[in-house]
């Protein structure tokens, strides 16, 4: 029935957004961008897919940073085209994609703060996607609580900040403390909001989610060895929406070294697979790319099901895999430093 | 069309080439379809004329936004420059460019300056508003935002700043204060988050800019707010100013004293004077270099994607182990060598280079592409066929024909002299202001199919007025040239009294000659019969047409046949299929025509009881429709009426058996007959290929099957050999089942032409009896604008429903009847089309993208 009434609302956005990702990049074309010589051959190719002339009007010699502005204006100018034609539910999931960004964007802003760079230069490498009125104005904070109550307090995030308001200063401890913790309840509200919208969006929604929380559990606790983080206060900020909940979470918090992490991740058979594969020697993939590869495979799943809003969260995620990968292969030619090209993340 | 191999010498082949693309007569073959599009010999070339392209885009916004109108090139386009000419036009874009970027640039600053300087001005003029209001204000009646400005600092807040205070004791009221402009959407976010970071401690004045302003970088009008905010003490002062950077405030220092302000003020202005002569002499320099290029732009778009596209097709050729020429692959209308030739000659000449040239004709086993010349006049007609598909390559096109079937059956279903003449009124002028209009280049989709079906409406307006003459129709009336066969011999009162009478055809109402053109006049009296009337004899028309036009098709597949030398396709498919539709269809149409003459009133035996003459009379007219279906069935009309035959001639039941039982094994021959002999050619080769009768046997039946779908090129084995039949027995039942199911509804089909004919008069009837009638009728002063009113109502359901919808449906039910009834006879449409070089084609579609 769900199906049924879809449409009304949602099926022209889902035509639409279909028919973006059939412009996504095949293997084909990487193999052409690999063997690109210089960033104007890159140009040629592209100019041959869907992106079209993007880059026509841009004066050469291109560099690789106007390369990335580009392929970050076209993702967000689709985005915002989905956005301004959804309606609700859709448009109040859109803006949950959105919040990570404004979350990203925050962080970014704080720590350049705290490292006495002027706004000015900050505010060009914030995400679009993520920009909200009182952005550039946050340097006026200079505790959380400040942060809160003078810029958080009226944007959709400040539910999510809650949590942080009791830390004392803003130092670079904290500042990851804080944006673990955002990101954490996000995951959380997102996840609960995709549940509560429920039918095949919940299904693939959830799974996504449950990953990128597991994700973010897994990482968080690798990166604090060695860091003067205190275990409650490292188990504090998993996401708890991922299937390691409860029972992972608990031996995660547990763990002393990056052996425990891979025995904990035994236990649950798509993590186990990861870790397998995954390794700091030359030639194998780290697990960070293991990670993204599984995310990749998760979204395209996203597409095989029909009526549902995940295919918009998956849509903006393997664009920016995709804009990850024509940026690699671009400082990869830039630099000529051609041993390491065949990095990025093929998405069909 | 042939497949030509060209050697051309390195130097000449830019020359030539650009040539050929003037000529637009050959298709390139891609000789590295392997090879990036970045990994060709010629993507320097390319990518300079892409960045000359860039610029010149660039020039074209520029001039755009100065709304300075670009000449059209002035009569012929120009030819594509020599290489070497690439590189001043390189030089002179580059110029132009750096020359507008600088002078954008110092526009952009003055501007940015002249944006500083209202902004100021602005600031100044508001504040000193806020200052009078709070000095006037102070005494008397205050507000409470008022109260809490002058009061707060000055009583409660000024015990803890206690050293600020002594600064400022002089000052009778706010201590501190910034001024600025804000955008003015940001008002609110900014306000609140003023009161939130300082806690409520500020005071904010506001006043909006009425006039909008100009955005130096993105030259927007935008709309901008002044505001002034008062506080107290340093670290509040950096919070402010945090915050208005943060919403990208500009703040502007703003003299506290109203003599300094004043003073400002005027220093202000007179800046902005003289801001403003340079600024006019900036944009006056900009313009002048502008419209210096907006006189050439379009050459130059011209010519940098000539230049473009001669490389693109230089790049699809192969280069020579030497590296001393390159060779194409190209394929060239047969007719056209010689100026091909001539073309290359020209080329090579203005090269300079004393090589010629070489253009080799080539063996190929690849179809070749379809190309059918047209003028502007077929053109249309063609692309109605090319819609459907476009035709296998030397298959008969049904362009030349559908230029009159087209319009014509389009006709038969519109016929109305007046529409017609309408539609054809609309054609004539879009012919007869073809260029004008051509020239215009109008962007409206719709108007572009209409002006490329310009001949065919024209045609089809032309049509209808001959049928409409012929069913004497003009928006529903009739018009009475010749004086009508017809009199009415009743005496008047008789005329009075009754509602129906008749006129019989025997007696003496009739003039025994029939009206010279179309239907009698009369008929539009007869309000009870005339629709049964015009019925009887559209549908028999529709029928007649029909299966001519569709024994014409199959006649047209003979063509083929022989073309391709299909001979076992002539005896199994052709001949059985003319022959099932001239003893089934034809002659019922042949029927029709009995009918027409052999019955009817016998002139002046009224009445008559003689039995010869009850035979022929109208009385006796059988039914054509149950004549035939009984003919199917081999049985005889039990429901004669007494006194008439059962047959329309002698021997006629005979006959029609025999028709029945021949058109019925000639089923068996269409399902089976290819299959069979396909099958005997290949076993016979089976048995010749052991004895070494060699690949000339093979290749002689290869020639007979070659319609076989898919007979392999090498002989096939047995296992193989089985498939392909089994293949060929499946597609030769759906081709039976299709040509003898498609005979029957594709017969009834045509009925579509009588259908929409009367619903067209019907319609017709209507808007005339609902509306213009009502008008004609009233009567008086009140009347003539009572008909004034309804006339325009008719008038504009004529055009928009009668015309246009009617038009349009009639059209599409044409289009259907030609691709479905007609050209499924003997079109198979499986070609590709020719797509030559041509700079026309690649400029055309350049400008269509770029509007």
């Amino acid at each position: 029935m769900k199906g049924c009434i879809f449409n009304i609302d949602g099926g022209y956005l889902e035509g639409l957004c279909r028919g973006f990702k059939c412009g996504i990049l095949k293997q084909s074309d990487y193999l052409n961008l690999v063997q690109c010589e210089t960033l104007e051959d890159l140009k040629l190719h592209l100019q041959g897919t869907d992106y079209g002339t993007f880059l026509a009007n841009e004066p050469s010699p291109l560099a690789v940073s106007t390369i990335d502005d580009k392929l970050r204006e076209k993702l967000v100018i689709e985005f915002q085209h989905l956005r301004n034609h959804s309606v609700e539910p859709l448009s109040t999931f859109l803006d949950f994609i959105t919040y990570s960004y404004m979350i990203d964007n925050i962080i970014l802003l704080i720590t350049g703060t705290l490292h006495q760079r002027p706004i000015s230069e900050l505010i060009p490498k914030c995400h679009p996607l993520g920009s909200f009125e009182q952005m550039e104005a946050i340097h006026v904070a200079a505790t959380p609580a400040e942060l809160y109550n003078a810029v958080l307090v009226d944007t959709p995030l400040a539910p999510f900040f809650v949590d942080c308001i009791s830390e004392q200063d803003l130092d670079e401890m904290n500042i990851e403390i804080i944006r673990n913790t955002l990101y954490k309840a996000y995951l959380e509200a997102f996840y609960e909001f995709c549940k509560q919208i429920g039918g095949t969006t919940a299904d693939v929604m959830c799974e996504i989610l449950a990953f990128e929380a597991d994700r973010r559990a897994i990482i968080i606790t690798i990166n604090s060895f060695g860091t003067e983080l205190s275990k409650d206060d490292r188990a504090k900020l998993y996401p708890r929406c991922g299937k390691l909940n409860p029972d992972g979470l608990a031996a995660l918090a547990r763990a002393d070294d990056y052996e425990q992490v891979k025995a904990v991740a035994e236990y649950y058979a798509e993590y186990s697979a990861l870790f397998e594969g995954a390794g700091s020697n030359v030639g194998d993939k780290t697990l960070e790319d293991k990670f993204f590869e599984h995310e990749v495979s998760l979204n395209v799943h996203a597409f095989l099901q029909q009526f549902h809003f995940g295919v918009f969260y998956s849509y903006l995620k393997l664009k920016e895999q995709e804009c990850r990968n024509i940026v690699w292969i671009s400082e990869c030619v830039a630099q000529k430093h051609r041993a390491k090209i065949d990095n990025y993340i093929p998405i069909f | 069309m042939t497949l030509c191999q060209l050697f051309l010498q390195s130097e000449a082949a830019y020359a030539c080439v650009s040539e050929l693309g003037e000529l637009g007569l050959v298709q390139f073959r891609d000789l590295n379809p392997d090879v990036n599009a970045f990994q060709r010999k010629f993507v320097n070339e390319v990518r300079r004329c892409d960045e000359m392209e860039r610029k010149l885009r660039y020039l074209e916004k520029e001039i755009k936004r100065d709304g300075i109108p670009m000449l059209e090139i002035p009569g012929e386009c120009p030819e594509a420059p020599q290489p070497r000419e690439m590189i001043d036009l390189e030089a002179t874009f580059e110029k132009l460019e750096n020359e507008l970027r600088e002078v954008n640039q110092n526009a952009e600053a003055l501007k940015r300056n002249y944006l500083e300087l209202t902004e100021l001005k602005h600031i100044l003029r508001k504040t000193q508003v806020f200052f009078d209001e709070h000095e006037g204000g102070a005494n008397t009646t205050e507000s409470m935002t008022r109260a809490l400005i002058s009061d707060d600092p000055n009583k409660h807040m000024g015990h803890v700043q206690l050293g600020f205070r002594d600064k400022q004791e002089s000052l009778e009221f706010l201590p501190c204060f910034v001024a600025g402009v804000i955008l003015r959407e940001r008002i609110p976010a900014f306000e609140r988050m003023l009161w939130r970071a300082c806690r409520g401690n500020v005071f904010l004045r506001q006043a909006e800019i009425d006039s909008p302003l100009e955005d130096p970088s993105s030259s927007d009008q935008v709309y901008k707010s002044v505001f002034i905010i008062f506080f107290q003490g340093d670290q509040l002062k950096t919070r402010v100013k945090k915050i208005c950077e943060g919403f990208r405030a500009t703040l502007y220092p703003c003299p506290e004293a109203p003599a300094d302000r004043r003073e400002m003020a005027m220093g202000v202005m007179t800046r902005i004077e003289d801001l403003n002569t340079v600024l006019g002499q900036t944009q006056d320099h900009r313009h002048r270099v502008l419209v210096a290029a907006a006189k050439n732009i379009k050459n130059w778009f011209v010519k940098v994607r000539k230049i473009k596209a001669i490389y693109h097709t230089l790049n699809l050729f192969n280069l020579d182990v030497t590296q001393k020429c390159l060779i194409a692959e190209c394929w060239v209308p047969a007719l056209d060598m010689e100026t091909i030739q001539l073309a290359l000659r020209r080329g090579t000449e203005r090269s300079g280079s004393s090589v010629p040239p070489i253009l080799n004709r080539m063996e190929t086993a690849e179809e070749p592409p379809t190309y059918n010349r047209n003028n502007k006049f077929t053109s249309a007609f063609q692309h109605l066929i090319y819609a459907y598909g476009v035709a296998t390559y030397r298959e008969v096109n049904p362009a030349p024909y559908t230029i009159i079937t087209f319009p014509f059956l389009f006709a038969v279903m519109f016929g109305d002299l007046g529409h017609g003449a309408l539609i054809a009124i609309f054609g004539f002028w879009m012919c007869y202001k073809e260029k004008p209009l051509q020239a215009k280049k109008i962007d409206s989709e719709i108007w572009n199919i209409f002006f490329g079906g310009r001949y065919i409406i024209l045609l089809m307006g032309l049509f209808s007025m001959y049928t409409g003459l012929i069913y004497n129709d003009i928006f529903s009336k009739s018009l009475n040239i010749f004086g009508s066969s017809w009199r009415s011999n009743y005496r008047n009162d008789t005329l009075a009294d009754n509602k129906l009478l008749q006129l019989n055809p025997d007696s003496e109402d009739y003039l025994q000659y029939p009206y010279p053109f179309g239907i009698d006049p009369v008929w539009q009296l007869a309000e009870s019969n005339k629709i049964i009337f015009m019925n009887a004899y559209k549908m028999k028309i529709s029928i007649i047409i029909g299966v001519f036009h569709m024994l014409f098709g199959v006649c047209m597949s003979l063509w083929n046949h022989i073309y391709f030398k299909r001979r076992i396709s002539i005896y199994v498919e052709f001949i059985p299929q003319i022959v099932f539709l001239t003893l089934l269809f034809f002659y019922m149409v042949l029927l029709m025509f009995i009918k027409w003459t052999s019955y009817g009133p016998t002139p002046g035996k009224l009445g008559s009881d003689d039995p010869d003459v009850i035979r022929t009379s109208a009385y006796c007219a059988p039914s054509i429709l149950i004549t035939f279906i009984n003919m199917m069935l081999f049985k005889t009309d039990p429901n004669t009426r007494p006194q008439c035959d059962d047959v329309m001639y002698a021997g006629q039941m005979g006959l029609q058996k025999m028709f029945v039982v021949v058109a019925l094994l000639c089923v068996p021959i269409m399902l089976f007959g290819k299959p069979y002999f396909i099958m005997r050619e290949q076993k016979q080769q089976a048995r010749s290929q052991p004895l070494g009768a060699g690949p000339e046997g093979a290749e002689g039946a290869q020639a007979e099957n070659g319609a076989a779908a898919g007979a392999p090129a090498e002989a096939p084995h047995g296992a193989h050999s089985h498939e392909e039949i089994s293949e060929v027995f499946i597609h030769q039942a759906i081709h039976t089942i299709e040509y003898v199911l498609g005979s029957v509804s594709h017969t009834a089909s045509y009925l579509r032409l009588w259908a929409l004919s009367l619903a067209h008069a019907q319609l017709a009837e209507v808007a005339w009896n609902m509306l213009l009638r009502k008008g004609l009728m009233s009567m008086g002063f009140q009347g003539g604008i009572f008909l004034y009113v309804v006339f325009a109502g008719w008038a504009a359901i004529s055009v928009s429903i009668l015309v246009l919808m009617e038009g349009l449906s009639a059209f599409l039910h044409t289009l259907r009847l030609h691709w479905v009834e007609f050209q499924s006879k003997f079109y198979a449409g499986e070609g590709y089309l020719f797509q030559p070089f041509s700079f026309e084609v690649i400029l055309d579609s350049a400008g269509q993208a770029e509007e």
